[in-house]
């Protein structure tokens, strides 16, 4: 036993040495880390999923993907799309043929050219079937691709789509070496042309990108090397920021933002998003069919409180079917709130004494106060509302499973939408046209106005930019009017950067660039 | 006992046969549908349709669970349906650094927890005692996601001495393993402190005392071997918890353990990955209880296993 007594003498004590060594080894240095000055670190809320830029869907891989590839065309801060890796493109008048003048002089990070080759191994590899990419849905509309030169490049489209300039925004373009190797090498060593080149990806963990010293547009950005390091734990990211762990923090809590108001060392960031929130009613049961009791129930929420109550003042009134940063928005007069009119409009539909009704949503803390804020404002006109929040994966099940819209439950679902590529169409006909009810796509409110659904299919068949504004005028107006919907607000993005670091924003489609980060 | 212990690992086997069955029918039973968050929330139908073909889940039930049980056993644990990574890889990955974190956890709980223990049952009803206790109750009373966040705001925000996250050395496993542990420890104290008090009234101490022993000889020696058994049954049961990661701890320190990768696997039903972690756990769950078992009989001699 004096053995035994002995072990933990030894194990005590080595705690404690450890305790204080650990005292003295980083007293040096406030954050706990060493770095040189040109080196940053982005700290996220997510996991990266993939970097196969063909295969990416969510916002976060996306964004890792974006800071080492660029595709024909990119995005600008505000989502219109700006020349990239294209000089300038064309669109026949018919809408069918893009023909895109490619940028010469570009290589890839592994020393290749960039060339009408090149895209045309991106194109094949996306369109092969064995390859299962999802990047195939952003060039659904394209029917062949046509090598016109060297540095010049044709895309025949099947039919007319509004949105097809902002979906070769979607597909970056990688090095045709890489391509020949596989999908498994493009996903472990990202080849690609932007401002950063790939280092390592530990999955989970992080993604380090140092900065391509032969970028095609010149010398872009004085940071030598970023780190984008996944935290998802909100009062951790905060924490990391005041440390100086993290350079860059998105997204920044909205509950934190006023603990950096008199900070010196870190400033917070809104812009503006295109996430929508709203409350999607179904308009194919009772008695949500009738239009005065949609629109009553639009009446009876007070937006501005719900912006104050749920979102802590962070956010605006949804004042259309998509925020303002999307392509083609057009203002509409917004519901104001009214009780007393939302009332009389209840009692002209015979429901003067209201009705049972039913919320569903996600068990995330914030819907739930999103629900419970309907709840109480639905309550002053009658309406008696139950609560009922679901994990995510059995509430998708329960939303989009129904084969047809008589066997649907759900009478009001509190959710989101953006659109993947800040274009009208995708903020648009997956929600509204009624060839999109479950399970074939997201219109979950079962909105069915033919006029609608047309004009729909007519924007996307005309090719002039200035006909697609004013049906998507009309659509808005039709559809805001209809209410199919509960039109809450539209989200801003937050996020916090220590003040020697600038040029690193987040775009309204909540993807960050870093394409300008610049130290001070 | 090498006897025992090779019957043990057998009747492994079928043990994890029928966890095995049970998890993948669970899971497939549960609402969900990876092809559906696969393919995006503006898929069609037909889309969805195609990523369900793609990831074999198109194929009857009992089809797939043969085809699980297969790639199983040949070793191939398959891969995740989100982002398309090896399944042995992402465990792989994850795997060390949950290790790391739950020994810290538990040698420091244990060290700390037996000390206060002894302490308490030998100042009984002492000051010693009432601090050894209250040190206890707090351990366990104090939610350890909040014990989390203070030592991040102390010793990350305010004081600067260790890193708010990650596992990027050791000095990253400190603050985890403090919260993850203090728990632990305070339980162990108690277990510690109530079954040595027990073994100081039975004959063989007073007998010890009569023979003229030291008392540092007697607690040491003879009441704290046997008071263990209770100790080293909570300490073990609590390590195979903590082997399957501790999500609230991980996701205070962005940790990458094992439990945030379940949890973003069940949220994504991401069904190979689920599978191979908790028939994971079951696995390592039978081998501590396994060690637990033969502790015991190194703790009385009196237990013996054929």
């Amino acid at each position: 036993m004096r053995k035994f007594s002995v072990l933990v003498l030894i194990l005590t004590l080595a705690l404690f040495s450890a305790a204080c060594s650990s005292n003295n080894a980083s007293s040096t240095d406030k954050s706990g880390k060493t770095k040189s000055d040109k080196e940053i670190t982005i700290v996220i809320d997510q996991n990266f999923i993939t970097l196969d830029p063909h295969n990416a869907g969510d916002t976060v891989s996306i964004y890792g993907i974006r800071s080492m590839y660029e595709g024909l065309v990119g995005f600008d801060k505000d989502m219109s799309i700006v020349p990239a890796l294209a000089e300038s493109y064309e669109i026949s008048k018919d809408g069918l043929t893009y023909t895109f003048k490619l940028r010469e002089g570009v290589t890839f990070h592994d020393g290749e050219p960039f060339n009408a080759d090149a895209v045309k191994a991106n194109y094949d590899r996306i369109m092969d079937d064995a390859n299962n990419l999802s990047a195939k849905r952003s060039l659904k509309f394209v029917d062949s691709m046509d090598i016109i030169g060297d540095y010049e490049v044709a895309f025949k489209l099947k039919e007319p789509f509004s949105a097809m300039i902002n979906k070769f925004g979607m597909v970056p373009m990688i090095s045709p070496k890489a391509i020949e190797e596989g999908t498994k090498y493009i996903e472990a060593n990202p080849v690609g042309t932007g401002t950063f080149k790939f280092v390592e990806w530990k999955q989970g963990k992080t993604l380090e990108v140092e900065k391509y010293a032969d970028y095609w547009g010149g010398d872009q950005t004085n940071v030598e090397k970023v780190k984008f390091s996944p935290v998802p734990e909100n009062g951790s990211r905060v924490a990391m920021l005041k440390t100086g762990e993290a350079d860059f923090v998105y997204p920044m809590p909205q509950q934190n933002v006023k603990e950096f108001k008199n900070s010196k060392d870190a400033t917070i960031e809104e812009t503006p998003s295109t996430i929508v929130r709203y409350v999607s009613i179904n308009t194919f049961k009772d008695p949500y069919k009738d239009l005065k009791v949609r629109q009553a129930m639009n009446l009876a929420v007070d937006k501005k409180a719900y912006i104050q109550v749920v979102k802590n003042g962070f956010g605006h009134v949804l004042d259309s079917t998509m925020a303002p940063e999307t392509q083609y928005y057009a203002k509409q007069k917004s519901y104001e709130f009214n009780v007393k009119k939302a009332k009389e409009l209840l009692k002209e539909a015979g429901f003067e004494n209201g009705f049972e009704s039913e919320i569903w949503g996600n068990t995330s803390s914030e819907s739930v106060k999103g629900m419970e804020f309907i709840k109480q404002q639905l309550a002053q006109i009658g309406i008696d509302v139950t609560i009922k929040s679901m994990e995510e994966g059995t509430l998708s099940d329960e939303i989009y499973t129904p084969e047809k819209p008589e066997d649907a439950k759900v009478q009001m679902w509190y959710v989101s939408w953006s659109p993947s590529s800040g274009d009208a169409d995708g903020a648009t006909r997956g929600l509204f046209s009624s060839e999109y009810f479950p399970p074939n796509g997201a219109n979950t409110a079962y909105y069915d106005n033919d006029k609608v659904s047309n004009w729909i299919k007519e924007a996307n068949a005309s090719a002039d930019p200035k006909e697609q504004e004013k049906i998507y005028n009309d659509i808005q107006r039709t559809v805001y009017q209809d209410a199919p919907w509960i039109f809450l607000a539209s989200d801003v993005n937050l996020a916090g950067h220590s003040n020697n670091l600038e040029g690193v924003y987040v775009a309204p489609d909540g993807v960050i660039n870093i394409s300008k980060a610049q130290m001070k | 006992m090498w006897q025992y212990i090779v019957k043990r690992l057998v009747s492994l086997i079928p043990l994890l046969l029928v966890v095995s069955f049970i998890v993948f029918m669970f899971i497939h039973i549960i609402p969900g549908d990876p092809a559906r968050l696969l393919a995006g929330k503006d898929a069609t139908a037909e889309e969805v349709e195609m990523a369900r073909a793609s990831l074999g889940l198109d194929k009857p039930l009992y089809e797939q669970y043969f085809v699980y049980l297969k790639d199983t056993l040949t070793g191939d644990m398959g891969y995740s349906v989100k982002s398309g990574a090896a399944v042995s890889e992402l465990i792989g990955d994850r795997i060390l650094p949950t290790l790391g974190l739950t020994f810290l956890s538990i040698i420091w709980a244990l060290v700390v927890g037996i000390l206060i223990g002894v302490i308490s049952a030998v100042f009984r009803n002492k000051w010693l005692d009432h601090l050894g206790m209250f040190i206890a109750v707090s351990g366990i009373s104090l939610p350890n996601f909040w014990v989390g966040l203070v030592l991040i705001q102390l010793f990350s925000v305010q004081l600067g001495i260790f890193p708010t996250g990650g596992a990027e050395g050791w000095k990253s496993y400190i603050m985890p393993s403090f919260a993850l542990g203090a728990g632990i420890m305070a339980m162990i104290a108690r277990f510690t402190r109530s079954s040595l008090v027990e073994s100081m009234k039975q004959d063989y101490i007073r007998m010890g005392r009569a023979k003229g022993l030291g008392s540092r000889q007697i607690i040491f020696g003879h009441g704290l071997k046997n008071s263990l058994i209770p100790v080293v049954t909570v300490a073990g049961l609590q390590f195979g918890f903590l082997l399957g990661g501790s999500v609230v701890v991980e996701t205070v320190f962005s940790f990458p353990g094992l439990g945030t990768l379940l949890i973003d696997s069940i949220q994504f039903r991401d069904y190979p990955v689920v599978q191979a972690e908790i028939l994971l756990f079951a696995f390592q769950f039978i081998v501590v209880n396994m060690i637990i078992d033969i502790a015991y009989s190194y703790l009385n001699p009196k237990i013996r296993y054929e």
